[in-house]
């Protein structure tokens, strides 16, 4: 096979990558054969070589956190004194939040200070930085931090091996798009050595597979037509902006749910139990239910860490309300250095603020118009649904610009009829996926697929034969990033 | 052994399903009428042939064939680049009667054309050499996991084409909506903008005319209408044609501001029906449909 080949073939280290299959397959075979430390360096040496395959630089950066976090771990263990303690956990917060600053968000606040200067008619000479974002920074710092945390409340136990913290912190199958997993939940699984089960072989697998179909087949394909709309959307009808805005919504679904999916397969087929990071989101009845089932380790996170400390639902509905909007601002955020980011957490933070200001009246109306449950629950659903599509307008513009545009388009009705779809063949496609994904989730809340997989031999066989095929048939390769990397 | 036998059992039957779904879905591009089902079938007979990218489309078949008598063809397809269209031209000549005359719309020579696209034509790499070439030195990887994965060959908007297009012809496939006037608002934003063009193109494009003329086939090289404001944006249109003309020794018919009513144009890039024949009906006047002369072949234009 010629060089150009090969640098192209190995060239990035994800999941849906020939590098990461080569990987895999040198990966295992040698986990299942250690034990005890040697395992565990095994562990350690594959991800430092999974994470670092991006850029071996950005390596420095998750050892130095590593350490830091897992010094400062030790000395809260060790340390009875409030006063340190607090100062310890300072020391944390600012290492951490100040790499992340610094790498995420350096050059979009000095963008925004200078604009902001410049509004009141100064011309400050303020450059910005050539900052690489290293990837998945924002997933491990959060991991990292809710250790040193949990050590600071007494709720675990510091970790005295640096090895097991080590691989706590950089573990292959969750490092660059989680899902986050909380100290409390994974040290403790490093206790004992996971030998080969077939049961978790056979359920990782099957996830594994899921979460393929859903980010090559169903994102993937859904992502060209999507980023042909956003690109222009003035050049295309009303129509065709619909059809984008409902698929990127199950694009973005997809590809992180996809992500997670495959992560958490592959730590079942290592013997780790990770928790579930979506659970149907899209059939949410109301937006706290919706974060209820969306990206469920980082809302969970931000609950713990930041809305409760910030007061929760104490201190009477106004500063509830507070609390509600500085966690979504700050989720917003997270998610990416852009003010479009932060405008979609102020959406769902008033999303949440106005579902508990009108949701009992909204409840009231649908009780007195004596529609059936069935009806409610589709109502209930599709408000949420195209809410939180309105949303995702902003999270996927580039600007606020972009964003006025495809509104504009949206609400301009011109030329919302069939014959404007721009390309009939992608748009099917796309409708059949969504249509056989929402199929299986809505079938799953009654069978339980996951279940027969585990019991029925025939199922199972039939049922890998036929992803394997659907992928083969309807999946766009090429190495595609998933979207929760820039994050 | 009973998990060894499952996963065997997975294995083997994902590969016979991939086999026995390939040949189902390889039977269904074969026997469709679908434009490049036809040319790899063979035996199709047509006076003229034409080709292009999305704008190749507007050579509305049903409407010369109402006005010339002649049988038609056409190989254009959305952003085909023009290797692709090299490639296709040589097929088709090597396996069909040769038409008398070739019309290739040449804002193909185009980098921002469709490159990828020869992955969309992998259901078709089964029936031709050069496909199969071109596949194999650009896009390897698809060539490969088409080997390996036969379903994987007709994972493409082109065989979903075919498929939709099985029983039924394809001539018809022509934008048939005026172009809004948001749409024509946002062409005065849009700023100007050059072909982009190279010498592999410009090599690629001699080769067809060459290749073409050899076979006796007359070939007329057209720039197809563009939405007029649309057209003044255009910088390098000159030197398009220019070079084109050196490489090829052709004149270049250069139509892309025939076109004025609004009415005419699907979008910008593209005219609608009544547009294409209006087009259309200056392309016979003109003759380079050859209606208006002579069919003899042979000549270039």
């Amino acid at each position: 096979m010629p060089a150009r080949l090969l640098a192209y073939y190995f060239e990035k280290m994800i999941f849906n990558s020939l590098t990461f299959l080569v990987f895999v397959a040198a990966f295992l075979p040698v986990y299942f054969m250690l034990k005890g430390r040697a395992r565990l360096w095994w562990s350690l040496a594959g991800s430092y070589l999974f994470y670092g395959w991006w850029d071996w630089r950005f390596l420095t950066l998750i050892a130095i956190s590593t350490l830091v976090d897992y010094y400062l771990g030790l000395r809260m263990g060790q340390t009875e004194g409030e006063k340190e303690r607090k100062h310890l956990i300072w020391m944390s917060m600012v290492l951490n939040l100040g790499f992340l600053g610094f790498f995420k968000y350096f050059n979009f606040f000095t963008d925004s200070f200078v604009s902001m200067l410049q509004g009141f008619g100064l011309n400050p000479s303020i450059h910005t930085l050539n900052i690489i974002l290293p990837v998945g920074i924002s997933f491990y710092t959060f991991q990292s931090m809710s250790y040193t945390i949990d050590v600071y409340r007494r709720q675990l136990e510091a970790e005295p091996s640096l090895l097991k913290f080590a691989t706590f912190v950089a573990f292959w199958p969750q490092l660059v798009a989680g899902p986050i997993v909380r100290a409390s939940d994974f040290l403790p699984q490093f206790q004992k050595d996971h030998d080969w089960d077939w049961n978790r072989f056979t359920s990782g697998t099957a996830q594994v597979l899921w979460g393929f179909f859903k980010k090559v087949a169903i994102a993937d394909s859904l992502a060209p037509f999507v980023d042909q709309c956003w690109h222009e959307p003035m050049a295309f009808t009303s129509v065709n902006l619909w059809i984008a805005v409902i698929f990127y919504a199950f694009q973005i679904y997809c590809d992180f749910s996809g992500y997670s999916d495959i992560a958490i397969g592959f730590a079942r087929i290592l013997g780790f139990d990770f928790p579930e990071n979506f659970r149907t989101p899209y059939f949410s009845q109301n937006f706290s239910e919706f974060w209820r089932r969306w990206h469920i380790s980082l809302s969970s996170w931000l609950r713990d860490y930041l809305y409760i400390p910030l007061g929760g639902n104490r201190g009477g509905k106004l500063m509830m309300y507070r609390n509600n909007m500085l966690t979504m601002l700050l989720g917003g955020l997270w998610h990416g250095a852009n003010w479009t980011f932060v405008f979609w957490g102020f959406l769902h933070g008033l999303y949440l603020i106005a579902q508990r200001l009108l949701g009992k009246s909204f409840g009231n109306l649908m009780r007195q118009l004596y529609f059936p449950a069935f009806l409610k629950t589709g109502i209930n659903i599709t408000l949420v649904y195209a809410f939180t599509c309105l949303a995702w307008i902003f999270f996927r513009s580039p600007n606020f610009g972009i964003a006025t545009d495809v509104i504009t388009n949206l609400v301009g009705f011109e030329n919302f009829n069939y014959v404007s779809i721009m390309n009939k063949f992608i748009v099917m496609k796309g409708f059949l996926l969504i249509t056989m994904l929402l199929a299986v989730e809505i079938s799953d809340l009654k069978i339980q697929w996951g279940g027969v997989v585990q019991r029925s031999p025939l199922f199972r066989v039939a049922s890998f034969a036929v992803l394997l095929w659907l992928i083969a048939f309807f999946g766009t390769f090429g190495s595609n990033a998933f979207i929760y990397f820039q994050f | 052994m009973k998990n060894t036998i499952w996963v065997i059992a997975v294995l083997l039957l994902a590969f016979l399903g991939d086999r026995a779904g390939g040949y189902v879905l390889g039977k269904i591009t074969h026997d469709s009428q679908f434009r490049y089902s036809r040319l790899y079938r063979g035996g199709e007979n047509c006076d003229l042939l034409f080709a292009g990218n999305s704008r190749g489309l507007i050579f509305y078949q049903p409407y010369i064939e109402e006005k010339t008598g002649r049988p038609t063809c056409n190989l254009s397809y959305n952003g085909m680049p023009m290797d692709l269209a090299a490639v296709l031209i040589k097929d088709f000549l090597d396996r069909n009667s040769h038409p008398r005359i070739l019309v290739l719309d040449v804002t193909m020579l185009d980098k921002r054309m469709d490159s990828r696209l020869v992955t969309g034509f992998n259901c078709y790499v089964p029936f031709s050499e050069r496909l199969s070439d071109l596949m194999r030195d650009s896009f390897a990887n698809d060539f490969f996991a088409g080997q390996v994965a036969h379903l994987y060959r007709y994972n493409s908007e082109v065989f979903q084409r075919a498929f939709y297009y099985l029983k039924k012809s394809d001539e018809d496939w022509l934008l048939d909506r005026v172009i809004s006037p948001t749409l024509q608002k946002e062409v005065e934003k849009q700023a100007e903008f050059d072909y982009e063009f190279t010498p592999d193109m410009l090599a690629s494009l001699a080769g067809v005319v060459n290749y073409a003329t050899q076979k006796g086939v007359r070939v007329a090289l057209v720039v197809n209408p563009y939405y007029p404001p649309f057209a003044e944006k255009i910088g390098n249109l000159p030197a398009l044609k220019k070079a084109i003309e050196q490489a090829t020794g052709l004149t270049v018919h250069d139509y892309s501001n025939s076109i004025s009513g609004v009415e005419g144009f699907g979008d910008y890039q593209h005219l609608n029906k009544n547009g294409a024949k209006e087009y259309l009906d200056k392309l016979m006047e003109d003759g380079i449909l050859g209606v208006s002369e002579d069919l003899g072949g042979g000549d270039r234009f």
